[in-house]
């Protein structure tokens, strides 16, 4: 380490190493994915976000949804991911290709979000608009999303929730979700990695091949 | 006279011509340090009573994970492994440090952007990558301002009196140097030309992975391969093997951060070659653990207790991140609070206590006067050790009963949440104890600084030792 000129050039040549390894070379693998296009249906997937639902992820993303959420389901048999019903293939990267800011997730202190509008038992907008005003047992509400105002001059609201029992508000005043709240639930429903891309079909694990499955 | 020449290289002018900048990078550090403590506690308030502040905009729950997480490692470890790297350079250096002003400046410029950022992630501009949650619009301040306090040290390295160098210069100019290096690096590919789809994520980890190992990791080992054999009075046993340990830390620090992928939508090569760089970092720790073995020997100071503690939760915390990289233990502790336990045990464990040790023996020599309170030394340590043991401990059982419960699929939320109520409890009880010694670590450092000097400079010069506030 005498030669100070040197260990500078190390130091350099071993972070740009770590760099092109892990970042440059995984963009050269992945950086030009195109979608998939099915023949049978005419379309390419995956489908882009509407407007709306990409200012929906901004949304998500400055509120901090992924301390709790993850949007990444692992392959059926590693984990539970499959049996929670939060999808029936792993994800893969194709499915995040036209995501302008990917949000894996590092916490499951909810439920994965990765196809919440292509479930089995799909949510409505409805659900997700009154877990976000009234939250439950796990999640805090996030009443600042939604306007309570007086319908005593005007229409009523078409958007204003259905509330009932002890979260209704008070008489000639309606609940009414900003536009943050229906650009996220925008969103949150379009979130739907359900198409079997060729790569994405789950390998099932049995005795011979657990060992070299993904 | 004779004890003053002897003592002459224990203060001197290179650490009191350091005095003014150094004292202000460590009064800011303990400042976040404080601020990130109480909001590490208001989240977990929220943790356990999701209503609470609920309705409060700025301080959402993954805001607030934003604000502690950047008030912590920005704040408290940024200004604080600044201070000490460029202090032990300039001693090593044998020279009073050059260009102090752009230290002071760099400062001044690198806290108002912290101050920004966390204002930014309050107000919702920030993102959710973790560990580059501070918006756009101060990255580049921070980088900049980095930049420049890190000249002082970096000439302290170039201009140093002697030709052989010692490994805590080594890890303290990596950590110089590259930081800004991969910070630069991570703002162009996660925010100003975002790399497509999950190699942002790939990219985030890389990031996140790089700032522990390559800078923060990097600071506490400098400071450490400095402290133990001053301390101890001791050469370091293997001192031989310190550059092997060196450069591996430098070569595969970064590679590891893909093993939070594993399961992923990403390539399986991504998983796999972060795990088995955790293996071969496994190297690293052992040399580590041969050339500081002695601070655990060693008796005395509070400093070198610290320094010590420090080092087992550095070398402990690269076992478990070995064990718990494995796919066969990850599919359970995966997206738990297991991963937050090893990040706690990273920042609060490692890092921060040996920060600690560092910091309580080198404000007596900057500041030429030993700290005023013994009581208040120990009261900060017990506080340090007590709360980093709980917290860590706490978060992670919590960790693998949430794993478990992750792995039961007709158990919901709550129920899992409730299970794990006990042992966050822990966990938050030792958030309120360190912030509590750290409250008491500022306050103490306050009157060091305030107070006029009870006791000669020549006094102190007869007898170093008793500035490193012996208290065992």
């Amino acid at each position: 380490m005498r030669n100070g000129f040197l260990f500078f050039i190390g130091l350099f040549c071993a972070a740009a190493l770590s760099w092109a390894g892990v970042v440059l070379w995984p963009h050269l693998q992945m950086g030009s994915l195109v979608p998939y296009v099915d023949e049978t249906e005419g379309k390419a997937y995956p489908l882009r976000l509407s407007g709306i639902a990409a200012q929906g992820q901004m949304v998500y993303d400055d509120l901090g949804c992924a301390a709790c959420h993850t949007q990444q389901v692992r392959r059926p048999g590693f984990g539970s991911d499959k049996e929670r019903g939060w999808g029936e293939r792993q994800t893969v990267a194709r499915d995040y290709i036209y995501e302008t800011h990917v949000q894996l997730g590092d916490s499951r202190l909810g439920p994965d979000l990765a196809n919440v509008g292509g479930r089995k038992t799909p949510y409505d907008a409805e659900d997700l608009y009154k877990l976000l005003y009234a939250g439950s047992g796990a999640m805090p509400a996030y009443k600042f999303l939604f306007e309570q105002r007086s319908i005593a001059d005007r229409q009523p609201s078409d958007y204003a929730l259905a509330l009932r029992g002890n979260l209704a508000p008070a008489p000639g005043t309606e609940v009414v979700p900003t536009m943050r709240a229906r650009a996220l639930v925008t969103y949150l429903l379009s979130l739907n990695h359900t198409f079997e891309y060729p790569e994405a079909r789950p390998v099932e694990p049995t005795a011979e091949n657990e060992g070299e499955a993904k | 006279m004779s004890a003053m020449t002897s003592a002459s290289t224990e203060v001197s002018e290179i650490d009191s011509s350091a005095r003014g900048p150094i004292s202000l990078l460590l009064a800011f550090a303990l400042v976040w340090l404080v601020v990130s403590g109480a909001l590490a506690l208001l989240h977990f308030a929220q943790t356990l009573n999701p209503a609470f502040l609920a309705d409060c905009a700025w301080l959402t729950y993954g805001r607030l994970r934003g604000l502690q997480e950047t008030a912590f490692v920005y704040g408290w470890a940024g200004n604080a492994g600044v201070a000490i790297a460029v202090w032990l350079l300039g001693r090593l250096g044998g020279a009073a440090l050059r260009s102090l002003n752009w230290l002071t400046v760099g400062a001044l410029f690198w806290n108002l952007g912290v101050l920004l950022g966390l204002i930014g992630i309050a107000r919702g501009d920030g993102s959710s990558t973790p560990f580059l949650r501070v918006p756009e619009y101060v990255q580049l301040l921070l980088l900049v301002a980095y930049a420049a306090m890190a000249i002082p040290g970096i000439l302290a390295w170039t201009g140093r009196g002697r030709a052989q160098t010692f490994a805590a210069q080594w890890y303290a100019v990596a950590a110089l140097f590259l930081f800004p290096w991969f910070f630069a690096a991570a703002q162009i590919v996660l925010v100003h030309f975002p790399v497509r789809g999950v190699v942002q994520a790939i990219g985030a980890v890389w990031y996140a992975q790089s700032l522990w190992n390559l800078w923060l990791a990097s600071l506490a080992l400098a400071a450490a391969y400095y402290l133990v054999p001053k301390l101890t009075g001791r050469v370091l046993p293997g001192y031989d093997f310190a550059a092997y340990g060196f450069w591996t830390l430098i070569l595969v620090g970064g590679w590891i951060g893909g093993r939070h992928l594993v399961g992923g939508p990403v390539p399986a090569w991504v998983a796999t070659i972060g795990i088995v760089s955790c293996q071969v970092l496994v190297f690293h720790y052992l040399i580590v653990a041969i050339n500081l073995r002695g601070a655990f020997t060693g008796r005395g100071s509070t400093a070198l207790s610290l320094v010590a503690y420090g080092v087992a939760a550095y070398l402990l915390g690269g076992l478990v991140d070995a064990v718990v990289s494995l796919r066969a233990i990850a599919v359970t502790t995966q997206f738990t609070w297991v991963t937050q336990a090893q990040t706690a045990l990273a920042l609060y464990g490692a890092f921060s206590l040996i920060a600690f040790g560092v910091i309580y023996f080198l404000v007596p020599r900057i500041a030429n006067q030993p700290w005023p309170s013994a009581p208040l030394v120990r009261a900060h340590y017990a506080a340090a050790l007590l709360g980093t043991g709980g917290l860590v401990l706490g978060l992670a059982v919590a960790g693998v009963i949430q794993g478990w419960g992750l792995l039961e699929a007709g158990l919901s939320f709550a129920d899992i949440a409730a299970r794990t109520r006990p042992w966050i409890l822990v966990a938050a009880a030792g958030q309120a104890v360190l912030l509590a010694g750290n409250l008491v670590f500022l306050f103490h450092f306050a009157r060091l600084l305030v107070k006029k000097p009870a006791v000669t400079a020549a006094e102190l010069l007869r007898q170093p030792p008793t500035m490193e506030a012996s208290v065992s």
